[in-house]
């Protein structure tokens, strides 16, 4: 009977040929028709393993020299960075992927394939577009958003995020000092994902929310039925920091594992990922904005993307340098 | 020191002995392996967290296990003392019925829950027919994180009480309610002081298993944004890297499970059976309720139904069919596969090694392997992200101290996936066995070893045949947690595997909770089978 067993166990752990081995914390059923796609163009199989970014990490490199993975895919940039940190990318030689991806979106070993923003939400009946035209990721902190802001919990990684790139602006002392008044002003103890603080400003409990861009287009688009897009049609975007610095942007990206057997295949994928066809499909299908010039990208009308000043003054890098000292603000803030 | 109880001390009992103590020491080798190996709190984040952290992490886990534990108190020895006692208008069905919440996991309840009540959600689509739209936002419920997790947790929990205590009720062996009256009780006090203490152990039992899964739960409380244990192992594991910290955290979090099965052990061992035979059992006359009463009781059991089983289930198809998401036919086939041959060999597994270690425990009589398995039932209250990771740690170090390369066999594999099942799931089997071995009066091993039986015999002719239906039972239990189960099978599943659970996590994590109901039903559905065969050949009352 033990022998039937592990005669099963290592059948399954046999691997073929063409094809290679893609670790992704995005979910998204597109991703793998786009996958597909690749498929059908040259030959090469992607199997996938979805789970956190976390998670996935670890376990590569638990693994090590024996691991499997070829590609680490991560929604962001601050899980890549604490992967890199971890040394577990090689470095990315493509020529194409270099000229395709402009610098402050990639680095060495890995490189941007989505880029989204972390914006802010209106509802024009409850709040006139003076108030809040000019308005900035520091204004949040003012007395005049009492009870109003609604935002998800400090464990979400885009918060984190958020706040890593406030303090690679303004220093810990500002942070800590915006944090506390942001905190204030929160409209209810955080909760729920990014979609139910839009929805908090649809239906007036709060006057602002803060969320990352595609969770309004994901609405608008109908995909979550016919209420959810009555509400977001309620709802206006804003992009906060116009006057200055721009918008908070943030990426989905992918990097080349070190103990990679298929490095070219990898690299070759990569590529695939940065072609216009690949970033109209992530433009329509999970409504990211794309990492490449956006000249030959289809996208729909409500993906926003090069509407607004983006902020490119700081690589994405530095969120995974100061993750963890933003979480631990945030929780010393109170923020749940 | 066995050895002195009974003559017969020989290979096979030395043998017994050692696969016994083996299997226990290899299901809890992971995890204290990690855990013990890595205790230390000289750090940096471990100052932060015990500084402002711990004591909120500590209440907070605290308050939603004793909230908990009391609601499924509440509901599950309530309602098994009605569908025992009385006779009420549906009564049979809802003394099966009732189990059909086993087939929910808390945190698919918990999206229901906030799903339903969420700003343009399902509640605001059926009131939109009747109500203004400022008028439904203002009486929309704002559940906040604490009522959303004790509600999900106890109405998908309260089942483990009510099954444990309405079988204890069935094996009693005189009509309780009879005697109390003769006695002059009234049926307050009959309850409190008659029919309560009767199922005792079975409470506890059943209080131990929910208060396990609700400190190992880690879905519905990250879901609804509640900082507690397992959030704050998640925390310092994840974010901050600390495997330390997380496990001091984990060690703190066994703490409090072993404390429960130090009460639990203490009332059992407090406690008198009175067990009596099948031949002697009499068939329990039920009270028939009038009036009112009646009423009331039918109406108890319905809502409890209907919110823990009904609810959930109608607004996954209520989802399905406004969201007509193109399932794929061929992906639903190989789940279906995928999590029929993960059920096979990991309850093959659990069950046989469950009952052998119960085996040896119970004829052995040795304290020191009394001690390890109990402590090895111990996996069923660590959550599945920290099992997952203490296997990977694991069999690195094995193979980094013997210079092996075994790792790769186990992670990505079923072996892996396996052996992590084993782990959590252990306790399950094993407290299904042991509970009907507690009721196998010892006195029948002792007159069989005076027959001159050797203990492999009484294994083989006296305890297997008694136990058989349990493993059927002990299998489907088994079979609904490893249906339901996630973070174990998301870390060390291999590659395109999916299950029904993966797949509506990552759909739901994915912000798509709508296209998480196609998977969310079949696991409904496949949990809904095995109970509804569970009940048809194993717990239906035997006339």
């Amino acid at each position: 009977m033990f022998k039937v067993f592990l005669f099963l166990f290592i059948f399954v752990n046999s691997a073929t040929a063409n094809e290679i081995n893609l670790f992704t914390s995005r979910h998204y059923e597109s991703d793998a028709r786009l996958f597909k796609k690749f498929t059908d163009q040259t030959g090469i199989k992607i199997n996938i393993i979805s789970g956190k970014s976390k998670i996935l990490e670890k376990r590569i490199f638990e693994e090590g020299n024996n691991s499997k993975a070829d590609i680490l895919f991560l929604a962001d940039a601050g899980a890549l960075y604490s992967a890199q940190n971890k040394n577990l990318f090689s470095k990315i030689k493509s020529e194409f992927i270099k000229k395709k991806v402009p610098i402050s979106l990639r680095n060495d070993f890995w490189v941007g394939i989505t880029k989204r923003s972390r914006i802010l939400y209106y509802n024009p009946n409850f709040l006139s577009k003076k108030e809040i035209e000019d308005i900035s990721y520091e204004d949040l902190s003012d007395k005049k958003w009492l009870n109003s802001i609604a935002v998800r919990q400090s464990n979400n990684i885009y918060n984190q995020s958020l706040v890593a790139s406030m303090l690679e602006h303004n220093g810990v002392n500002n942070t800590k000092k915006w944090l506390e008044g942001l905190v204030n002003n929160f409209a209810r103890s955080p909760q729920g994902n990014d979609r139910a603080q839009i929805l908090m400003v649809a239906s007036g409990e709060a006057k602002l929310a803060i969320a990352n861009s595609y969770y309004y287009a994901l609405m608008l688009s109908g995909k979550k039925g016919i209420e959810q897009k009555k509400a977001a049609e309620k709802v206006i975007p804003i992009f906060p920091n116009q006057l200055n610095r721009g918008a908070h942007i943030n990426i989905s990206g992918a990097g080349i594992i070190k103990f990679s057997k298929n490095k070219k295949k990898a690299e070759k994928f990569l590529e695939f990922l940065l072609t216009n066809d690949s970033q109209s499909e992530f433009c329509s299908n999970s409504f990211e904005y794309p990492v490449i010039d956006d000249k030959g990208v289809d996208k729909p009308e409500y993906n926003l993307s090069s509407n607004f000043k983006e902020d490119t003054s700081i690589d994405v890098s530095i969120y995974g340098k100061r993750q963890a000292e933003a979480f631990k603000l945030m929780k010393k803030a109170g923020w749940n | 020191m066995f050895a002195k109880k009974h003559k017969s001390f020989n290979f096979i009992d030395r043998s017994v002995y050692v696969f016994s103590l083996i299997i226990s020491l290899l299901i809890i080798a992971p995890i204290f392996g990690v855990i013990l190996g890595n205790i230390s709190v000289d750090n940096e984040y471990f100052k932060f967290f015990s500084q402002t952290e711990l004591v909120r992490y500590t209440k907070n886990s605290l308050f939603i296990l004793i909230s908990v534990l009391f609601i499924t108190f509440f509901l599950g020895t309530f309602s098994a003392y009605l569908v025992s006692f009385y006779e009420f208008p549906f009564v049979n069905f809802f003394k099966y019925s009732l189990l059909l919440s086993f087939a929910i996991p808390p945190y698919i309840f918990g999206y229901t829950l906030s799903g339903f009540f969420e700003n343009y959600g399902t509640f605001y689509s059926i009131l939109n027919y009747f109500l203004d739209e400022k008028i439904i936002n203002s009486i929309l419920p704002n559940l906040g994180p604490f009522l959303g997790s004790i509600i999900s947790l106890s109405l998908t929990l309260f089942g483990y009480v009510f099954i444990l205590t309405r079988s204890s009720f069935l094996n009693q062996s005189k009509n309780l309610i009879e005697v109390g009256k003769n006695l002059g009780f009234t049926t307050f006090d009959i309850f409190f002081k008659i029919i309560l203490p009767s199922a005792r152990p079975a409470i506890f039992i059943g209080l131990s298993l929910v208060g396990m899964e609700t400190l190992a739960d880690f879905g519905t409380v990250s879901f609804f944004g509640l900082s507690t244990f397992t959030t704050g192992i998640y925390n310092s594991w994840f974010i901050f890297d600390d495997l330390k910290t997380a496990n001091v955290l984990s060690f703190l979090l066994l703490f409090f499970i072993l404390t429960l099965f130090v009460l639990e052990s203490f009332f059992r061992k407090n406690m008198k059976f009175h067990n009596s035979t099948s031949s002697l059992k009499r068939k329990n006359e039920k009270i028939n309720l009038k009036g009112t009463k009646r009423i009331l009781a039918f109406l108890f059991c319905f809502t409890i139904f209907f919110i823990s089983f009904l609810f959930p289930l109608f607004q996954m198809l209520f989802w399905s069919f406004t969201f007509p998401n193109s399932f794929d036919f061929l992906e639903i086939i190989s789940i279906n596969f995928n999590s029929m041959k993960l059920i096979f060999f990991a309850s093959t597994v659990i069950i046989f090694l469950s009952f052998f270690v119960n085996f040896g425990t119970r004829v052995l009589k040795s304290n020191v392997l009394s001690f390890f398995s109990n402590l090895s039932i111990a996996g069923y209250a660590i959550p599945g992200i920290v099992i997952s990771v203490a296997i990977i740690t694991f069999f690195s170090l094995i193979d980094n101290l013997l210079h092996l390369s075994i790792k790769s066999y186990f992670i990505g594999s079923l072996a892996g996936l396996i052996f992590g099942y084993v782990i959590r799931f252990y306790s399950i089997s094993f407290n299904t066995i042991k509970t009907v071995y507690l009721k196998i009066n010892k006195t029948i091993d002792d007159s069989a070893l005076l027959l001159g039986f050797d203990k492999l015999k009484i294994l083989k002719k006296i305890h297997f045949p008694l136990l058989k239906s349990h493993f059927v039972f002990a299998f489907i239990l088994i079979s609904i947690e490893i249906i339901k189960e996630l973070p174990i099978t998301l870390i060390l599943r291999p590659f395109n595997f999916e299950t029904f659970s993966t797949k509506a996590f990552n759909m739901a994590s994915n912000d798509l909770i709508e296209a998480a109901a196609v998977p969310s039903l079949f696991i409904i559905l496949w949990s809904s089978l095995l109970i509804i065969l569970s009940i048809k050949f194993f717990l239906i009352d035997k006339k």
